[in-house]
């Protein structure tokens, strides 16, 4: 039995300790662990609501947008308050645009690294390479020079002897089996990626006013000013940069990223037997329709116990069972408290033990919906929507699983996605039909303007009276909701329940782990010292540790470490 | 470090002042601060992009990408044990070296690995230099302490001095802007800026029914 601690475990976003008892080769048992302090409601406790999403958007610096859009939407939600079609088109082009964005650098700049061994691209043949790609999609940057010109930057970094920050990498791994051409191919979109990156920022930015922090929203609607004749104002110039922007992203996403996934997917298949985890799914709808947010382009429901067949649906945001029965529980977590609490009431006020395997060991709460741990992310969602008959999830998904299974010789089926693999693929789905939605949504957008609306914002009224509402939304992670109870004008609470936090989840008071904790049981590791494939499952959920618990004091940095206890 | 720039260099074409760090935890907001300060009391050519990027992790890149000279503002951990509110300014030199760390923050700011993923597709700033200063106290939802707020003078003004050393323009305005540091405030009422784009959107809407 060997048991071995990974801290912090993430690329880039840290503060998140993983600890696994390994017997026989493979994860017994795990432990996720938040080394942050979360603190980050307090601040806005006293302040005027319509404010709180400036506050909210700086919770995490990569995560900005999904916090203001779930802040403006809790307090509309407490008020009732409708916002005009314009502004829902605008908010969704943005949040499809930093989706897309996200789940980009994810696959590419965060976990690629986990799968690509760069240390064997000098052996590939890049015209091999190339026809490989040729095969594979239509994807104008997979030419023999492209390919040759990577291939010559790779072999001058490593000729250098200076790997940087490629140096941490697991090199020669023998869990690492992608051919040297396989490994080139995807190596090329990794830098590639950079440029389309920049674009689906550039979206956020002339939507958001600015980027990475929007200033385009209020309580109410957004204010970008619309009018066709203006230069100052969202004119037709702007909607056609925006369309042009949209056009030269699409293609990177669904002829090289979508399809690199399904590559990944038909070379690691193994991966599709690994990291299930917690079984139930929970995605809310996303992308409204309408002023009063009746009609969604994604569909939200409840799948419990892995039965992907039947799907409870979550029609819209004001569906009963999520906002009574979500609550966090704090047996494990380092706070204070007895008892699962709900949002509206919850508390934040730490208790810290030091680390206990049967005792507290995280500043992550552990949320539940009735009681059960859920999964939330690209996963959830695509699974929702394929039970849903949703017709883009179906797309899409089919496309992903005919293609695997061609290549394979093997049936791959829906099922197959309740993985660590699942969770990349899922991703990848859900970016393919995010492109096809933002074409949508900026036709949307376009005709409603051309109609003659120019309609942005409705001023909210707050009552005298103490109200609470919920902001829920679909973002990359997952389903994240902002909890509020506003008294004339002013927070006096505010509760936020991010992705990250269902899926971190520690036990709870039942002893259930969470998403993370129990997906990683039965894992294979080869070599304790050398913990790929932990990394592997971990990274499959874009942990970003950020708003999910806060620091209260940060001194000096750390260097990933992997102790063996 | 030496930030002359060698005088036989054409002038920069693209040049960003970018402040680092997370405005809602006390002296790491040093980068939102300086920049803020920096655009109210300096003029620049249009070449020069003023972000407050808080804290991008990769998302970084971006930002950095095809531009010339990059000057950073952030919170610094100084290679040896220097008092709160000394300012420091490195090189890129310096920072891959280690002899300057950023601080970590809710996100490291990913600047090393930002600038190793452009440096490959040959698009990263041709020079960056890092205004740093020292915190004094990073805690949670404090604002900036009166010891690095009473630096920040000075690191705009070298912030400026960089600048203008490489033939960047870069002018004092002779009518300084009130600095809005909003997250700053003790006073939890809707600030000023927030109400008065309010108020014009209420009136842009009133105007179009």
């Amino acid at each position: 039995m060997a048991r071995i601690s990974i801290d912090p475990i993430t690329r880039i976003e840290g503060h998140l300790r993983i600890d696994v008892e390994i017997d026989g080769g493979s994860v017994q048992k795990a432990w996720a662990s938040s080394t942050m302090w979360r603190g980050i409601e307090t601040i806005l406790r006293g302040r005027d609501a319509r404010e709180g999403w400036v506050f909210a958007q700086r919770f995490c610096g990569v995560c900005t947008t999904v916090h203001a859009i779930a802040s403006v939407r809790a307090v509309e939600d407490a008020l009732q308050l409708e916002i005009p079609a314009n502004a829902q088109y605008i908010r969704n082009l943005i949040l499809i645009a930093h989706a897309l964005h996200d789940h980009i650098v994810h696959f590419y700049h965060l976990s690629a690294l986990d799968w690509v061994d760069i240390t064997t691209i000098p052996k590939a043949d890049p015209a091999r390479a190339a026809s490989i790609a040729d095969g594979i999609s239509s994807w104008p940057g997979n030419s023999h020079r492209e390919l040759e010109a990577v291939q010559q930057k790779v072999k001058g970094l490593i000729a250098s002897g200076q790997l940087g920050i490629f140096s941490h990498g697991y090199w020669g791994h023998p869990a690492m089996r992608l051919s040297p051409e396989m490994n080139l191919i995807l190596f090329a979109h990794y830098l590639q990626a950079l440029e389309f990156q920049r674009k689906s920022n550039q979206v956020v930015g002339i939507l958001g006013g600015k980027t990475p922090h929007i200033q385009n929203l209020a309580v109410g609607g957004v204010m970008n000013a619309i009018n066709l004749n203006s230069l100052a104002t969202f004119n037709m110039d702007r909607l056609g940069t925006l369309q042009s922007l949209l056009q030269d992203l699409i293609p990177f996403v669904q002829q090289a990223y979508f399809l690199d996934a399904c590559l990944l997917a038909a070379s690691y298949p193994e991966w599709f037997r690994y990291g299930r985890g917690v079984a139930n799914y929970l995605a809310v709808p996303d992308l409204p329709l309408d002023a009063k947010a009746t009609q969604f382009d994604l569909p939200g429901g409840v799948i419990m116990n892995g039965n992907i067949g039947s799907v409870r649906p979550i029609q819209n945001w004001r569906d009963e069972a999520i906002r009574a029965t979500v609550a966090e529980d704090v047996t494990h977590a380092w706070y204070q408290g007895v008892g699962p609490q709900q949002p509206w009431k919850g508390k934040t006020d730490p208790y810290y033990t030091g680390f206990g395997d049967d005792g507290k060991y995280t500043w992550v709460k552990a949320p539940r919906y009735e009681g059960a741990p859920m999964q939330v992310g690209p996963l959830a969602n695509i699974l929702v929507g394929y039970a849903s008959g949703h017709a883009l999830t179906r797309k899409w998904m089919d496309a992903a699983l005919n293609r695997i299974s061609s290549v394979n010789g093997t049936k791959v089926t829906p099922d197959y996605l309740q993985s660590t693999m699942g969770r990349y693929l899922a991703r990848a789905v859900r970016s393919a039909m995010l492109s096809d939605l933002a074409l949508k949504h900026w036709q949307l957008l376009s005709d409603n303007i051309l109609k003659g609306d120019d309609t942005t914002y409705n001023p909210p009224q707050f009552p005298s009276h103490e109200c609470a509402g919920v902001g829920m939304h679909e973002a990359p992670r997952g389903t994240l909701s902002h909890w509020v109870v506003i008294d004339k004008g002013t927070f006096s609470n505010y509760q936020a329940v991010v992705p990250t936090t269902w899926n971190a989840s520690p036990r709870d008071e039942k002893g259930i782990p969470g998403p993370y904790e129990s997906s990683l049981l039965a894992n294979p590791v080869a070599d304790p010292s050398k913990p790929l494939e932990v990394l592997r499952t971990v990274h499959s959920f874009d942990p970003c540790m950020a708003c999910a618990c806060h620091t209260l004091d940060a001194s000096g940095r750390k260097i990933a470490q992997v102790k063996i206890l | 470090m030496n930030t002359r720039r060698p005088s036989a260099l054409p002038t920069p074409k693209h040049v960003c002042v970018i402040g680092l760090g997370n405005v809602l935890m006390g002296d790491d907001g040093f980068g939102s601060l300086a920049v803020e300060k920096f655009r109210c009391e300096y003029e620049c050519g249009s070449n020069v992009e003023i972000l407050d990027l808080g804290t991008p992790g990769l998302d970084l890149a971006p930002y950095l990408y095809g531009t010339d000279v990059v000057i950073i503002a952030d919170a610094v951990h100084a290679h040896k044990e220097e008092k709160p509110g000394t300012l420091c300014i490195y090189c890129e030199a310096d920072l891959l070296t280690q002899r300057a760390q950023l601080r970590l923050t809710a996100h490291d700011p990913g600047l090393q690995e930002s600038l190793a993923q452009l440096k490959l597709v040959g698009h990263a700033p041709f020079e960056l230099i890092i205004v740093g200063v020292v915190p004094e106290s990073c805690a949670f939802g404090t604002g900036i302490s009166p010891t690095v707020l009473s630096s920040s003078s000075a690191a705009v003004d070298n912030i400026a001095r960089l600048l203008r050393e490489r033939a960047i323009e870069c002018r004092r305005r002779h009518a300084p802007v009130q600095p809005n540091l909003w997250w700053s405030s003790g006073d939890r009422r809707l600030s000023s800026a927030m109400l008065r784009s309010l108020q014009t959107a209420a009136a842009q809407q009133e105007h179009s029914l």
